[in-house]
């Protein structure tokens, strides 16, 4: 126990300590926001990646182990317990103790308790006893295991899961990663409220399989993926796109369509490159630089770049209809549009992780908030003296227990029942 | 309908003032009616910020959970919610002297906060929000009552037995109860939080868990309540230790919950 208590206080540190690291990012970064030092120590440490780091999965390796342990260690106690609650002369030190009851059934029946089976104890004297939410005796082990399934499923889906990004027009079908499919986008809406903001984003794909040549079609929006060959396919987000036409001497020599951050390198003069910068449907020179008053296309601008030979030769905005000369070369941006980017997950074991997540709450539920109790009301004399023993909140039992005694003693129920739960 | 949600609640703030400032008068002058009008008062501004809310739910449409404004009046109003429930369940009426504070500088958070009704952007948009948020709501309310029972309870060790505040400080033993108990209840309801969080986050982006700063903030909290709990169980941490562990759980929340947006930007930014 204090092994994971010290467990969990280091991982609690170590989670927090990395999130203030920004995370998955190059040296050079670091050392532009931190310094060079601090960099250094970032990446000898790395804290760059901290959650795939080797000491932190070495962490949270122990804390598995320490989990397995924890829960083969108390199984055969757990199991006694489980049993020996359903034993009144095995009961235990009671919780709380009251003296002088006529009825006892009123108790039992004050704390919730199950109809009592009556016996008499070693002593011959008549007894009376029930317990109640055995079951809640299970509750830590239970979420234990819930917690190790649950990091199993998320170790085991890091390492055998796949996940592949395609992005494209309508009308473009691009292979997804080497995994034997293709991804034809076929339309992509940008659902527009009324003051302009987004409501969804909503593709429709036909996924094929190369090899056979089988193909299903899906509609996919943010929040609605869609699960075809063994994959998931999720709209995952979307930026904007645009023909570029390239002409010699006024003469067509080619044609492409480029996404933002994309680059076409000149057919026959491969060194001259026309990277397309960035778009605004609304186009306003503003103070701080180039920006859109809208997601409309009012006033539609490209942003280019052009590089001959790694050296950048300009970059400048170009409004709908001019064009852009470079020598004998003209180069035209038109039909702007929307792109789509779509990403693709397969992981077996993300119902691993799910369900212990589930299992997780369920041990947390019975642990917390199923309290298991045992009464035991005795004969002595005329008079009856109960016992009770409460596994958890012994304090309030007794409480409870005081209640229904105290009720019962001036002859009227008391339903209470503090261990109803 | 927003304006009237506006006077509702700026009238909910006042009230929510007016009881603590008649919670601490109590506490220095120990006549009764004060606490009870304090009571009365948070009863009654629970129900007109119940009013508020659900009117600017008709008014947008939608959950009004979803911005910081949003989120932190909904805070104050779980905490006031679940002390109240608190208060009437363990005959605990001085709960109110350390609970009231809280939920006045929770509802004063929101005032600060913009409370122009936006749309939904796309991710926002799912069934799952209802369950993730308000189950952060509940969560962050029963972890607000533990820190006031935290607080309760400091202040109880520095009674003397048998003094008047025997009638409304519960002992320090059933102190201890409670604020088990409040955790237990935040604890329950943040691990809702965190399961149906992922469940939703793969449904949106195919990610359950990405190590975005509110997840891995969340998952801070969540290990601090399980070391609480390991300890209490094993270690016989209880009473005074236990207590200010909850104080210092609550410092954890609320640094996942302001901090968090503040400082670590990631998914949640919009919360």
């Amino acid at each position: 126990m204090p092994f994971a208590i010290g467990l969990l206080s280091v991982l609690a540190i170590a989670c927090a300590l990395s999130s203030l690291v920004t995370q998955g990012q190059a040296y050079n970064w670091y050392v532009s926001k931190y310094g060079e030092r601090t960099a250094a120590v970032i990446i000898a440490l790395h804290a760059d990646d901290a959650y795939h780091s080797g000491w932190f999965l070495a962490l949270t390796g122990f804390l598995c182990l320490n989990l397995i342990g924890c829960s083969l260690v108390r199984l055969p106690g757990l199991i006694r317990r489980f049993r020996r609650m359903g034993d009144p002369d095995a009961m235990g030190e009671p919780t709380a103790t009251e003296e002088g009851i006529n009825k006892p059934e009123s108790v039992f029946e004050a704390l919730r308790m199950p109809a009592p089976t009556a016996r008499k104890n070693g002593e011959g004297r008549e007894e009376l006893y029930s317990a109640k939410n055995r079951i809640g005796l299970w509750g830590a082990w239970i979420c234990h295991i819930g917690i190790l399934m649950l990091i199993l499923g998320f170790a085991l889906g890091q390492w055998t899961g796949k996940q592949e990004t395609v992005y494209g027009v309508p009308g473009q079908t691009k292979p997804l990663g080497d995994t034997g499919l293709a991804v034809t986008i076929r339309d992509f809406t940008v659902s527009l409220r009324e003051d302009d903001t987004v409501e969804q984003y909503t593709a429709d794909i036909t996924v094929t399989e190369q090899d056979t040549g089988r193909s299903e079609d899906a509609r996919i929006s943010v929040n609605n993926p869609a699960k075809r060959f063994g994959w998931t396919f999720y709209q995952n987000s979307t930026g904007y796109a645009s023909r570029v036409r390239v002409l010699k001497d006024g003469k067509d020599l080619q044609e492409e369509i480029l996404c933002v951050g994309e680059s076409l390198a000149v057919a026959d003069k491969p060194d001259l490159i026309i990277h397309f910068q960035a778009f605004y449907p609304d186009y306003v020179m503003a103070d701080s630089g180039p920006a859109t008053r809208s997601g409309q296309m009012n006033h539609p601008a490209w942003l280019y770049l052009v590089a001959y030979q790694g050296q950048v030769l300009g970059m400048n905005a170009l409004m709908e209809g001019e064009e852009l000369t470079i020598d004998e070369y003209t180069v035209l941006f038109d039909q702007p549009r929307n792109y789509t980017l779509i990403s693709a997950k397969r992981d077996l074991f993300t119902p691993l992780a799910l369900a212990g997540g589930l299992v997780t709450m369920l041990g947390l539920m019975l642990a917390l908030y199923v309290r298991p109790a045992s009464l035991k009301a005795v004969k002595d004399g005329e008079a009856w003296t109960v016992y009770g023993r409460c596994e958890k909140g012994g304090v309030l039992f007794a409480e409870a227990l005081r209640d229904a005694a105290d009720a019962e003693r001036k002859g009227k129920p008391e339903g209470k029942g503090e261990q109803g739960t | 309908m927003i304006q009237t949600e506006n006077v509702l609640f700026t009238i909910v703030m006042v009230g929510y003032f007016a009881a603590m400032i008649l919670y601490f008068v109590f506490a220095a002058t120990r006549k009764e009616t004060l606490w009870k009008a304090a009571f009365g008062i948070q009863a009654g501004c629970l129900i007109l910020h119940t009013a508020a809310l659900v009117i600017r739910g008709i008014g947008a449409g939608r959950l009004p959970m979803t911005n910081q404004y949003e989120f932190a009046t909904c805070f104050a109003w779980a905490l006031c919610l679940v002390s109240l429930i608190f208060i009437h369940k363990y005959r605990f009426p001085a709960l109110g002297i350390g609970a009231a504070p809280v939920i006045f500088l929770i509802i004063g958070y929101a005032a600060m906060q913009s409370r122009e009704v936006r749309e939904l952007m796309p991710a926002l948009r799912s069934n799952w929000l209802a369950f993730h948020v308000s189950t952060a709501i509940i969560s962050y309310g029963a972890f607000g009552v533990s820190f006031a029972v935290g607080i309760m309870f400091l202040l109880r060790e520095k009674l003397k037995e048998g003094s008047y505040w025997d009638q409304h400080i519960p002992s320090l033993q059933k102190l201890d109860q409670i604020g088990y108990r409040s955790v237990s209840l935040g604890l329950l309801f943040l691990t809702f939080t965190i399961l149906t969080g992922a469940i939703w986050a793969e449904r949106a982006w195919g990610s359950y868990w990405s190590w975005d700063p509110k997840e891995t903030w969340s998952l801070v909290t969540w290990i601090i309540y399980m070391v609480y709990l390991h300890l209490r169980l094993r270690r016989g941490w209880k009473g005074k230790a236990a207590a200010m562990f909850a104080v210092i759980g609550f410092i954890c929340v609320i640094f996942t919950y302001i901090g968090v947006n503040t400082f670590l930007p990631g998914v949640h930014s919009y919360a």
